[in-house]
């Protein structure tokens, strides 16, 4: 959890490598088998040349930083918003990045809106976009 | 899961799926921590919920053979904790078509609630696929 909630504060970063296996896993996890994930001979077939990880997937490591950050506040009172601009694919090693872009008050609560970036190996970015956080009322 | 697809020239803006009631079981849960590299903390990851209201979501209709579909952007908000083992019910609709070129973006809004009907998510996902 961060222990300093200020403007510009950068996120911890998360790695994760994917791999087909983990894309298997999560297709069963989720009950989405569409075969541009899990059928590679189909996959090598389309424009994308192979097999590639649900956004969803993708999405799920940037909800893993957020939550390491802020705990529960995040899995019972986040928002988020976000953009899928490449496909990740098997062999791939993702990094997320985020950072506090600012901190809100809206009556009596404060709120940290976040940014972040889900980047390749290749510096290619994945997946953007930002997050709001509730993190304390004036009330409570 | 949905027991009925419609095609996807039946989707128009307005349309509402038949509500998908799913398990959060543990096996279920396990399996997507260990998916998505994670340790867990005692309660659903509320990415885990949306991914069963995305499936549902693209679980509900039929699409031609070979359709490739691209998950263009996400908006999700999160209400309250989920225990693991809990059942919650995915309510989904159609808010936007829009076609253009050879290129068609569907635009989908979820509810997600517990057993008590209280929401524990909503979110809106577009989805992009060729015509």
């Amino acid at each position: 959890m961060l222990t300093e909630i200020q403007e510009g504060k950068a996120l911890n970063s998360v790695v994760r490598h994917i791999t087909q296996e983990k894309i298997n896993l999560y297709a069963e996890a989720s009950g989405d088998f569409n075969p541009i994930h899990i059928d590679e001979s189909f996959a090598a077939t389309t424009p994308l040349g192979g097999t590639i990880a649900h956004g969803m997937l993708n999405l799920a490591h940037v909800s893993e930083m957020m939550t390491s950050a802020f705990g529960r506040s995040w899995m019972s009172e986040g928002k988020l918003r976000a953009k899928f601009k490449e496909p990740a694919r098997p062999g791939d090693t993702l990094t997320i990045d985020g950072k506090i872009g600012c901190v809100e008050q809206k009556d009596d609560v404060s709120y940290a809106n976040c940014s972040f970036e889900c980047r390749n190996q290749k510096g290619e970015t994945i997946v953007t976009g930002e997050t709001i956080v509730k993190l304390s009322s004036d009330k409570e | 899961m949905p027991v009925k697809t419609i095609s996807y020239e039946e989707l128009i803006p307005g349309y509402k799926f038949p509500p998908a009631p799913y398990e959060l079981s543990a096996s279920l849960v396990s399996k997507y921590l260990k998916a998505v590299d994670s340790a867990g903390d005692g309660f659903v990851p509320p990415l885990a919920i949306t991914a069963c209201a995305i499936a549902a979501m693209t679980g509900s209709f039929s699409l031609p053979s070979g359709t490739i579909v691209i998950h263009a952007s996400q908006e999700l908000e999160f209400f309250k904790l989920v225990p693991i083992g809990a059942t919650i019910e995915c309510h989904i609709g159609v808010a936007q078509k829009i076609t253009r070129g050879k290129m068609s973006m569907l635009i989908l809004e979820f509810e997600v609630f517990d057993k008590g009907k209280e929401k524990v998510q909503s979110g809106r996902a577009t989805i992009a696929l060729p015509t």
